[in-house]
C-alpha cells in the first residue's frame, strides 16, 4: 500500500468515528500539553529564581569571615568568627594578581528618620566599586564618592523603597536623613532592582563603609566581594585570595571564599530535578493516554473484524492491515500531540504576558520528549491490537469472528 | 380491553409528513387473537408500537384495561409494559452475555422482584418452556426455535394481558415456526390477548380476528 | 430493581469484555496510583520536616533583633539597638517563663592538643539541653553562672568530641575555641544535620564568652522557652510588652514555634495536595477513557437498550445501570491502583525507612472517592444518552 493510499485511508477511518477520534486526540494533547506546560513552569521558574539570585555576575567572590570543615553544609554566614576580617584585609586583596575590583560590606539595621517619619531599614556599609561589582543603577544623583576606606563621609544613597516610603514625591537629593545619632546627606536613588540573597536592594540605604563602622561600633566584615579580571581566572584567584588571608592571619585560614556559581548549582541541581519530576508527573497522563488508544484499538478491532476479512480477501497482506491499524494510533498520536503542543505554547504565552519578568518556557528536550513519548506509547500500545487484526484468518473474519 | 380512539402518528421522512397511523380506531377485546397484515410502511409496526407503549401518538386516547395511556408519564408507562405487556421479536432479542434462565428472569430482576421469589417462577417458565436442560446456555449456544422460546418465556413471566409479537417466525425454520406459533396460541388459549404482526400469510390466517393496514388506515377488520 | 440485582448486571456487563474492562480501569488505576505515591511522597516530607522541626520543642519563641528585615537574616546583622543580655535576663523574670537562652552564632576554629577543627561555635547558657532537648551523652552542661561572669567551659557536639579527642575521654580537658581556653564539661548525643547545619559539629560556650570572641555586642537571637501554663500567643505579648518598655519601640521581631510550625504544616499540605493535583491530570485523562469506551459500549448496545425498555425499564433505571457500570469500572481502577501504590509503599517503608514516605489514608480516601466522581462525571453523558435513546430506533439496531 503506498503511503499516500494507507494515510488516506486511515484519515477516513477516523474521520468515521469522529467522538472516538476527538477524544483519543483530546486525551493525548492533555498528556503532551501536561508535560510542556509543566515543564515549562518549571523553566521559568528556575530562571526566576536564578536570575534572583544571580545579580553579582560571573566574575565575582564572596569573602566571609569564619570556616568550617563539614562539607556540603552551609558556609558561616553569620559573619562571627573569632578573628575579623578587618578593611585592612580588605584594602590587601586589591593588591593580589588577578582582583580587578574589592568592595567591603558591612550590613546592619537601623532605624532612619526625616521630617516626622520612621522607618526601620537595613543599611549597607561599603564603597563605591560596590555599585560596579553588583551592577546597581543610580537614578538620580551618584553612587558613593571614591574616597580613602578609613574616612567616614556623612553621604547616603537609598533604595527606591526607601526613597518612596520617606520622601514620597519630594525630592531626596540633597536632604538630610538621621540614623541612630548620625547624620547623612542623600547624594543619590538607586532604580528598582529585585531582591538578591536575602536583600532587598530596594529597601536599603548605601553608606561609607567607615561611616557603618562608625554607626555600628563594629570593625569586622560582614563579606568582602571581590570582582576577578576574567571567569578564567576565578578559582585561581580563589586560591590567590585565601594564601594571602592565611598571611595575614597568623597562618590560620578562618575565612571562606565562595563563588556565586557555586551557591546557585545546588539551586540549580534543585530546581532542574523539580522540572524532571512534574515533567515526568505530567509523562505519567502519557501512559495512559497510551493505555487508552490501546484499548480503543482493540474495540476498533473487533468492530471492523469483517472489513479486515474483506481486505484479507481483496490481497491485503498482514503487513498492509498492521500498517493500517499502527498509522491510524501514529496519526492520533501525531495529530494530538500538536494539539497538546498548541495548547501549551498558548499557555506559556499567556504566561509570558502576563509575568513579563518570568521566561515559562519549554525547555527543548522536553518538547522533542513529550512528543516522541507520545508516539511511542502509541505504536507500542497498539502493537498487540493491530498484530492481532493482522493475524485474523480471512475466512473467519469475514463472518466477523474474531 | 384495549381501546384506541382515533389514534395518528406522523413522522417526516425527509421534510415529506408519512402518516404511519391515521385516525386508527380499534378496540380489542380481552383473551382476543388478532393478526395484523399489511404492505411495508403500512403502519403495522407502528401499531405495534403504540400498543406497546413504546410509543405516544401524536393524537388520540388509548385506553388500556380502562387507563388513558396517553396521559402516564415516562417511568409509570415503563410500569405498564412491565406489568400489563410482553413483547416478541422477530430477531428476539435476547442479551447475550445472560444465560436462557438469566433471559427469562430479566423482567422479574428489573421489576424488584426478590430472588428467593424468582427461583420458582423462572423454573415453572423453563420447564414449560421445555429449557429445564438449556438454562445454563448463552443464547449464542441455542437453536434459533430455542431462543425464540426463551424470549417467549421472558416475555409472559411477568403475566401480562397483552402479546404483541412482531413476526415472531420471520427467522424461524418452518419446524420450529410451527413450535412457536402452537407456544402462542396456547398462551392465548390460557386467556392472554395475543396480537401478531407478520407478512405470512398463513401465520395471518390462523388468528382468530384479522386486521388490514394499508396507508396508516384499516382496511379491513374481519374474522 | 434490587441493588444486588444491579451490581450484578452491571458486574455481567463488565466481565464481558473483559480486556476492554481490565484497559479501561488499568488507566484510572494509573491515575489513583500517581496520587497515591505523590501525596505519600508529599505527607512524608512534610511529616520529615515537621519532626525535624520540633525536634527542639514546640513552646519556644524566638526573638530576632530588627523589625522589617526577613528571611531570618536579622540576627545576623548589626543594628544600633541590640538585643543585650540585659534583655535575656529580663525576660528570664517573666511569668511561665522556664528558660531562656540567648544566642550567638559563629564559626572558628577548635583545638584539643595537636588536633584542631573549623567548626560552628554557639554562645549559649545552661539551657540548652532542657530548651534545645538536646541529650547529653557525658558529663555536664553549661554551669548557671551569673550572667557576665561565665567560666570558661564548653560543651562538645558528637561529631566534635570525635573529631578531637577520639574514643579518649575529653571530660576536664582543655579546648582552644578562637584562641581562648575552655574546659569541657559535657558531650552532646548524636543530633544530625538539620538545613544544612550538622548539629554535632558545634561547640557551645557561654554566650558572653562567645561576644566577647566575636567581639559583638547584641545578640542574635534570645530563645525563651515557656510552661504549659500559658499560650504561646500570650506569652509572645507579654514578652513584646517587656521589650518595648526596655527598647521604646519595637525594633525586634518575635517568632512562636508552634506559629512557625503551623506556617510550615501549611505551606507543605498545600504543596502536597498541589503535587496530588498534578498526579490527577493523569487522572483526567483517565476520565477521557471511560468517556470514550462508555460511549462505545452503549453504542454496541443499543439493541439490548431498546429491549429494557420495552420490558418496561424506566429510563431512570437505565441511566443509573450504565452510570454504575462507569463507577463500577472507575473504582476498580482506583482500588488496584491504590492496592498496588499502598503494598509498595510499605514495602519500601519496610526495605528503606529512612525514605520520607507515609501513606496517608486522608489522601487514600480522597483518591478513592475521585475515581468514584471521575466515573460518575464521565459516565454521565453516555448513560444519559443511553436513557434519552429511542427504544423503537434502538429495537431496530440489531
Amino acid at each position: 500500500m503506498r503511503t499516500a493510499d494507507l494515510l488516506r485511508f486511515d484519515f477516513q477511518v477516523l474521520n468515521r468515528h469522529r467522538f472516538r477520534t476527538l477524544m483519543m486526540l483530546i486525551a493525548m494533547s492533555i498528556g503532551v500539553a501536561a508535560v510542556n506546560l509543566l515543564t515549562g513552569l518549571g523553566e521559568g521558574a528556575k530562571s526566576f529564581v536564578l536570575g534572583e539570585f544571580s545579580m553579582l555576575g560571573k566574575n565575582t567572590l564572596i569573602m566571609m569571615p569564619g570556616k568550617k570543615e563539614t562539607s556540603g553544609g552551609m558556609p558561616p554566614i553569620t559573619g562571627e568568627a573569632p578573628r575579623d576580617v578587618t578593611l585592612q584585609d580588605a584594602e590587601a586583596l586589591r593588591r593580589v594578581p588577578g582582583v580587578k575590583q574589592v568592595a567591603p560590606l558591612i550590613v546592619g539595621i537601623s532605624e532612619i528618620s526625616f521630617g516626622g517619619r520612621n522607618r526601620e531599614v537595613m543599611i549597607a556599609g561599603t564603597t563605591a566599586s560596590y555599585f560596579s561589582i553588583r551592577q546597581l543603577p543610580i537614578r538620580q544623583g551618584s553612587a558613593l564618592p571614591v574616597l580613602a576606606w578609613d574616612i567616614a563621609s556623612p553621604v547616603a544613597v537609598v533604595g527606591s523603597k526607601v526613597k518612596k516610603e520617606i520622601f514620597g514625591e519630594r525630592p531626596a537629593l540633597g536632604q538630610w536623613l538621621k540614623a541612630g545619632g548620625h547624620r547623612f546627606r542623600v547624594i543619590g536613588v538607586m532604580d528598582s532592582k529585585g531582591q538578591a540573597l536575602g536583600m532587598d536592594m530596594n529597601d536599603l540605604i548605601i553608606i561609607p563603609v567607615a561611616s557603618a563602622q562608625a554607626l555600628f561600633n563594629q570593625e569586622g566584615l560582614l563579606r568582602v566581594m571581590i570582582e576577578v579580571q576574567g571567569s578564567e581566572q576565578l578559582e585561581s584567584t580563589r586560591k590567590r585570595v585565601i594564601d594571602t588571608m592565611i598571611a595575614r592571619h597568623e597562618q590560620e585560614e578562618d575565612v571562606t571564599v565562595i563563588t556565586q556559581d557555586s551557591m546557585l548549582s545546588a539551586f540549580n541541581d534543585i530546581l532542574d530535578t523539580m522540572t524532571l519530576a512534574v515533567g515526568g508527573i505530567g509523562a505519567i497522563s502519557l501512559l495512559v493516554a497510551g493505555i487508552l488508544i490501546m484499548n480503543v484499538t482493540l474495540i476498533s478491532v473487533s468492530q471492523r473484524t469483517k472489513e479486515i476479512g474483506l481486505l484479507k480477501a481483496i490481497g491485503a497482506s498482514d503487513r498492509d492491515v498492521l500498517q493500517i491499524f499502527l498509522v491510524e494510533a501514529a496519526l492520533m498520536a501525531a495529530l494530538g500531540a500538536v494539539l497538546g503542543l498548541l495548547v501549551s505554547e498558548g499557555a506559556l504565552l499567556a504566561g509570558r504576558l502576563m509575568f513579563s519578568d518570568i521566561a515559562f518556557r519549554t525547555p527543548l528536550w522536553a518538547l522533542l520528549l513529550s512528543v516522541a513519548t507520545a508516539m511511542t506509547t502509541a505504536l507500542l500500545f497498539a502493537w498487540g491490537p493491530s498484530r492481532r487484526a493482522a493475524r485474523l484468518e480471512p475466512v473467519n473474519a469475514l463472518q466477523g469472528r474474531l | 380491553m384495549i381501546q384506541l380512539e382515533h389514534i395518528s402518528k406522523t413522522f417526516l421522512l425527509g421534510d415529506q409528513a408519512v402518516h404511519a397511523l391515521d385516525d386508527v380506531t380499534l378496540t380489542i377485546a380481552s383473551g382476543d387473537y388478532l393478526s395484523v397484515m399489511g404492505p411495508s410502511g403500512s403502519g403495522k409496526s407502528t401499531l405495534l408500537n403504540v400498543l406497546g407503549l413504546l410509543d405516544q401518538p401524536d393524537d388520540g386516547h388509548y385506553r388500556l384495561e380502562g387507563t388513558d395511556t396517553t396521559t402516564l408519564s415516562e417511568p409509570e408507562r415503563a410500569r405498564y409494559r412491565r406489568e400489563h405487556i410482553g413483547f416478541v421479536f422477530q430477531s428476539y432479542h435476547l442479551v447475550n452475555r445472560l444465560s436462557a434462565r438469566e433471559n427469562i428472569e430479566l423482567p422479574l430482576v428489573l421489576a424488584g422482584v426478590p430472588p428467593k421469589d424468582r427461583a420458582p417462577r423462572v423454573n415453572e417458565m423453563l420447564e414449560r418452556l421445555s429449557l429445564t436442560d438449556r438454562a445454563t446456555h448463552l443464547p449464542n449456544q441455542l437453536s434459533g426455535g430455542q431462543r425464540q422460546r426463551v424470549a417467549i418465556g421472558r416475555a409472559i413471566i411477568m403475566k401480562p394481558q397483552l402479546l404483541l409479537a412482531d413476526e415472531p417466525t420471520g427467522n424461524l425454520d418452518s419446524k420450529s415456526g410451527a413450535d412457536v406459533v402452537t407456544l402462542l396460541e396456547e398462551l392465548n388459549q390460557q386467556g392472554i390477548t395475543l396480537l401478531v404482526v407478520t407478512h405470512d400469510l398463513a401465520l395471518g390466517q390462523r388468528a382468530r380476528r384479522r386486521i388490514r393496514m394499508v396507508d396508516g388506515r384499516i382496511d379491513s377488520d374481519g374474522t | 430493581m434490587l441493588w444486588r440485582d444491579v451490581f450484578n448486571l452491571v458486574w455481567r456487563s463488565v466481565v464481558s469484555s473483559p480486556l476492554r474492562s481490565v484497559l479501561t480501569a488499568l488507566g484510572i488505576a494509573v491515575g489513583i496510583a500517581a496520587v497515591a505515591l505523590l501525596t505519600s511522597i508529599g505527607e512524608g516530607v512534610r511529616s520529615y520536616v515537621m519532626t525535624n522541626f520540633s525536634q527542639f520543642g514546640t513552646r519556644i519563641i524566638a526573638i530576632n533583633p530588627g523589625k522589617t528585615v526577613t528571611g531570618g537574616m536579622g540576627g545576623m546583622l548589626q543594628t544600633d539597638r541590640p538585643l543585650t543580655l540585659d534583655d535575656a535576663a529580663a525576660l528570664t523574670r517573666l511569668p511561665h517563663v522556664e528558660h531562656v537562652v540567648p544566642v550567638v552564632q559563629g564559626a572558628g576554629t577548635v583545638k584539643a592538643g595537636e588536633r584542631s577543627r573549623r567548626s560552628d561555635i554557639i554562645g549559649a547558657n545552661y539551657a540548652i539541653n532542657d530548651a534545645w532537648q538536646f541529650k547529653l551523652a557525658m558529663g555536664s552542661s553549661l554551669p548557671r553562672d551569673e550572667s557576665g561572669r561565665s567560666r570558661n567551659f564548653a560543651v562538645l557536639g558528637f561529631k566534635l568530641k570525635q573529631e578531637l579527642f577520639g574514643n579518649r575521654n575529653p571530660l576536664g580537658q582543655f579546648i582552644r575555641v578562637g584562641g581562648i581556653r575552655f574546659r569541657v564539661v559535657g558531650v552532646l548525643e548524636e543530633k544530625g544535620q538539620m538545613l544544612g547545619f550538622d548539629l554535632d559539629d558545634i561547640v557551645f560556650i557561654p554566650v558572653d564568652k562567645a561576644m566577647s570572641l566575636f567581639n559583638r555586642d547584641g545578640l542574635m537571637e534570645i530563645d525563651v522557652v515557656f510552661a504549659t501554663s500559658t499560650t504561646s500567643a500570650a506569652m509572645a505579648e507579654a514578652v513584646r510588652k517587656e521589650l518595648i518598655l526596655r527598647h521604646g519601640n519595637e525594633d525586634f521581631t518575635v517568632i512562636t514555634q508552634d506559629e512557625m510550625l503551623k506556617t510550615l504544616d501549611k505551606i507543605l499540605t498545600v504543596l502536597t495536595a498541589a503535587v496530588g493535583a498534578l498526579g490527577a491530570i493523569s487522572l483526567l485523562v483517565g476520565a477521557v477513557g471511560i468517556l470514550t469506551i462508555m460511549t462505545t459500549t452503549v453504542r454496541e448496545r443499543t439493541a439490548e437498550i431498546g429491549l429494557l425498555t420495552a420490558l418496561g425499564t424506566t429510563q431512570r433505571q437505565i441511566l443509573l445501570l450504565f452510570l454504575w457500570e462507569a463507577i463500577a469500572l472507575a473504582m476498580a481502577g482506583g482500588l488496584a491502583g491504590i492496592a498496588v501504590m499502598g503494598s509498595l509503599i510499605l514495602l519500601t517503608q519496610w526495605l528503606a525507612p529512612d525514605l520520607p514516605l507515609t501513606l496517608s489514608p486522608f489522601y487514600l480516601g480522597i483518591s478513592l472517592l475521585l475515581s468514584v466522581l471521575i466515573g460518575l462525571l464521565a459516565g454521565l453523558a453516555p448513560a444519559r444518552a443511553a436513557a434519552r435513546m429511542n427504544p423503537i430506533d434502538a429495537l431496530r439496531a440489531e
